[in-house]
């Protein structure tokens, strides 16, 4: 832990206090220490904006000594007043690092997690490994009201689905991850078990969050349930498919709830805003509003039948292609589904404050300035 | 049937479950990890028996005849040491050890109680790099080499690994003598090695940290090494390690008094560099004529290799082990010469300890140039206040 590079700011911001009303369902009062790992990630720093808005004053940030905390900087700047939001420098592999994070925190908003990582063992460290040693630090302290553990829609199959086409939280996740071919996937649904296992054994009250794809300015890639660029074009696999997007600012409100109503331990949450896009519609919208390629589509039959061949060929081949295209993929991620985020609505009073309109505005001009940087 | 365990449970050990399902005579009894999670998921991915948080009791419960090392390499001395004393042959992968002496020490331990060793340079194993030593072997470069470079890069900047590495001040790349550069450099120093004959060469090193590593604030790693190894002044090698150069090359090129060849690691091709000239302007139309044919050449090779479904990223690995269990069965030789394991070491040393001395006598910023004094020992030519 670098103890030095912990920096407690105050400032006088004159953001809103916590409405009366919600006052009454937030498990934690203003002042309650909140913990947020990953606070300089693309979420994360959302959460941290979106906490402060809901006027809680004691945040604690968590991210490693390399981050890049310009984000959390810019949301803390200023002169001092009531409130304090600490910037704790560390790594969550670090169990001396995860005691001192955690001491005293009466919610973690867990969002630390390698994101896009292509090796199974880093990404599992990363995400398992670390969540490990929060919740044994948690464990240790004895103050804490909620661990909410940030998830993701990949951890879902997508088959066997109680209500045909939709998917919701009563969906199976993948039983077997180690045979998606997705260290990501792999890590996220080892991560949802060991915090569940630490709840059933120690109970710990947990939150399971699995936000859908989230975009925004911060992360402007083209979701890979659209299409990939794999072999050079652009391959469009979506077609006709319904796009799970999240706004990262909605998404960002999700997590806050998630860590701040009563009565919903144990529970998961899928995050997945309202009118959601077709993929060919969101692909026809990027190339008007960022830029023009040319694109083939490829109708969810012949994925389907390249994903089985790739997998065929990678097994016959004992691995010399990656079994990172198979049918499981498929349907994580190609296959006709719908959404829903009625559980989000009703058990944490959620909704999407930011419209996709304006969503897709400032996310397409955020893609456009990339471009151009 | 061998029984093989691994000890380690990191991203390459991964690389060797994956190699270690396609070699046939051999059997995974346990994987073992002090973190008990990450033994676990690779036991789970791999479908191994058993997976231990405790080396001594995978050597008692499940009885390997050969150990796999993949744990960071500070560590490597003190396993390969117990599972020698367990009587397990042991594959330790690079770099063998932190210094020649442990590597002695390790070699004279096996040899002591009729085992054996060997050290991860795969790369030496791959495709390309068998012919390219078939070819020394009979006599292409038409005797000693005159001449090597070996270029072994890095692209620090977009690797995950750097994200790690620079996202932890206790990471164990930290904890080495010669850090990021004693992870990496070996498989390139090996390469040299493999071909010098004396015993110690002589060498003069000269490292700096890279405009990118200072830009986010690192200043005790050097990510950027040039050596120069001169043996006998007779043959002589180059070694670059970069994490800036672009193409981030992984090449050696050998030359003899006759002909030189150029192994392309990224490219998986070996290109023959004929010595003699051809007449005249035909000097300018024959060899360009040649070169194509022999990258058309290797490009038919390489797309038999992956017809044949041998094209594996880590195809050198399993040839490497292949060879390695060979030998332990059939009692033959070892694939990587102890010699050379040694030599390589002390090269390494060698290097570490010029760049220690550097970084104690530079004022950093400014430029130090290293030079051989009359013994071929470093001594700085010119070294700023
Ligand atoms: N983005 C999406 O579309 C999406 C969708 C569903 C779920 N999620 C989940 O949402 C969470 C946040 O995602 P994001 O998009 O904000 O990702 P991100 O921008 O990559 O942020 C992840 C953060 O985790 C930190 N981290 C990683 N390993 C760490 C360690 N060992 N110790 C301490 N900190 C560590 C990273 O630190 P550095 O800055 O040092 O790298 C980074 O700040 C993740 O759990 C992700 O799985 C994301």
């Amino acid at each position: 832990m670098d103890t030095n590079a912990v920096i407690a700011r105050c400032f006088a911001d004159e953001r809103r206090a916590i409405d009366e009303s919600d006052r009454d369902t937030f498990l934690i009062g203003p002042d309650d220490l909140i913990l947020i790992t990953g606070a300089t990630g693309f979420i994360g720093s959302r959460v941290v904006k979106n906490l402060l808005d809901h006027g809680f004053r004691n945040l604690r940030c968590f991210a490693r000594p390399s981050s890049d905390v310009a984000k959390i900087d810019a949301l803390t700047g200023g002169a001092c007043g009531g409130m304090r939001v600490e910037l704790v420098k560390g790594n969550l592999l670090s169990r001396d690092d995860c005691s001192v994070a955690t001491k005293d925190a009466a919610v973690v908003l867990h969002l630390a997690a390698a994101r896009g990582e292509k090796s199974f063992p880093d990404a599992f460290m990363n995400s398992v490994v670390t969540t490990r040693n929060l919740l044994e630090a948690c464990l240790e302290h004895q103050c804490l009201r909620r661990f909410v553990t940030v998830s993701s829609f990949t951890v879902y199959s997508n088959r066997q689905k109680p209500r045909g086409r939709l998917l919701d939280e009563s969906c199976p996740v993948e039983a077997h991850p180690e045979l998606r071919g997705d260290p990501y996937c792999f890590a996220k649904t080892r991560q949802d078990e060991l915090v569940a296992e630490y709840g059933k054994k120690f109970g710990i009250p947990y939150v399971i969050v699995r936000p859908a794809y989230v975009y925004g300015p911060g992360n402007e890639a083209l979701p890979g349930r659209v299409g990939i660029r794999t072999f050079g074009i652009f391959l469009h696999l979506g077609g006709s498919n319904t796009i799970p997007l999240t706004y990262v600012d909605n998404c960002a409100e999700a997590i806050a709830l998630a860590g701040l109503k009563k009565g919903v331990d144990g529970e998961v949450f899928n995050v997945v805003d309202d009118d959601l896009p077709s993929s060919r519609r969101f692909l026809r919208l990027y190339k008007q509003n960022v830029r023009r390629f040319a694109s083939l589509y490829v109708p969810r039959f012949v994925s389907y039948a390249l994903c089985y061949l790739w997998e065929r060929y990678s097994a016959w081949s004992e691995g010399q292609l990656p079994p990172v295209f198979s049918r499981r993929q498929w349907h994580a991620y190609w296959k006709k589904t719908h959404y829903s985020n009625a559980k989000l609505k009703t058990r944490l009073g959620w909704a999407p404050n930011v419209p996709r309109a304006q969503a897709f505005r400032r996310y397409f001009e955020a893609c456009r300035e990339r471009r151009h940087a | 049937m061998l029984k093989v365990a691994i000890v380690g449970c990191g991203k390459i050990a991964d690389a060797h479950l994956s190699q270690l399902q396609r070699v046939k005579g051999c059997q995974v009894v346990g994987v073992c990890d002090l973190e008990p999670l990450m033994a676990r998921q690779l036991y789970e991915r791999f479908h191994v028996s058993q997976y231990f948080g405790d080396l001594t009791e995978l050597l008692t419960v499940a009885k390997p005849d050969v150990v796999h090392i993949t744990t960071p390499p500070d560590s490597h001395f003190d396993i390969a040491t117990l599972c020698l004393e367990s009587g397990c042959h042991v594959y330790v992968e690079k770099p063998f050890t932190l210094y020649e002496e442990e590597a002695r020490r390790l070699i004279a331990l096996a040899n002591d109680r009729g085992l054996k060793l060997t050290v991860g340079h795969d790369d030496q194993f791959r495709h390309a790099a068998r012919r390219m030593r078939t070819l020394v072997q009979t006599g292409y470069l038409g005797g000693r080499p005159a001449h090597m470079e070996s270029y072994y890069c890095y692209e620090l900047d977009r690797s995950s690994y750097a994200g790690a590495l620079l996202g932890d001040k206790g990471h164990w790349v930290r904890r080495l003598p010669g850090k990021l550069l004693q992870n990496i450099i070996s498989h390139g120093i090996a390469r040299i090695a493999e071909f010098l004959t004396s015993e110690s060469p002589h060498v003069m090193a000269y490292g700096f940290t890279s405009p990118f590593l200072r830009s986010t604030g690192e200043r005790k790693i050097a990510d950027e090494l040039r050596v120069l190894i001169c043996e006998e002044e007779r043959t002589t090698a180059y070694f670059t390690f970069s994490t800036q150069m672009r193409p981030s090359l992984h090449q050696f090129r050998i030359y003899g008094p006759e002909n030189g060849l150029i192994l392309d690691q990224d490219h998986e091709t070996l290109i023959k560099l004929r010595g003699a000239r051809f007449k005249s302007y035909l000097e300018h139309f024959i060899p360009p004529l040649s070169m194509a044919q022999q990258h058309l050449g290797n490009l038919i090779t390489n797309l038999g290799i992956f017809l044949a479904s041998d094209f594996h990223m880590k195809s050198g690995l399993k040839y490497l082990i292949e060879s390695f269990y060979r030998s332990i069965v059939e009692g033959t030789s070892v694939p990587i010469p102890y010699r050379e394991i040694l030599l390589t070491a002390r090269i390494m040393d060698t290097i570490f300890a010029q760049l220690d001395a550097q970084q104690r006598e530079v004022v950093p910023g400014h430029l130090a140039l290293q030079t051989a004094d009359e013994n071929g020992r470093p001594s700085s030519l010119h070294s700023t206040p």
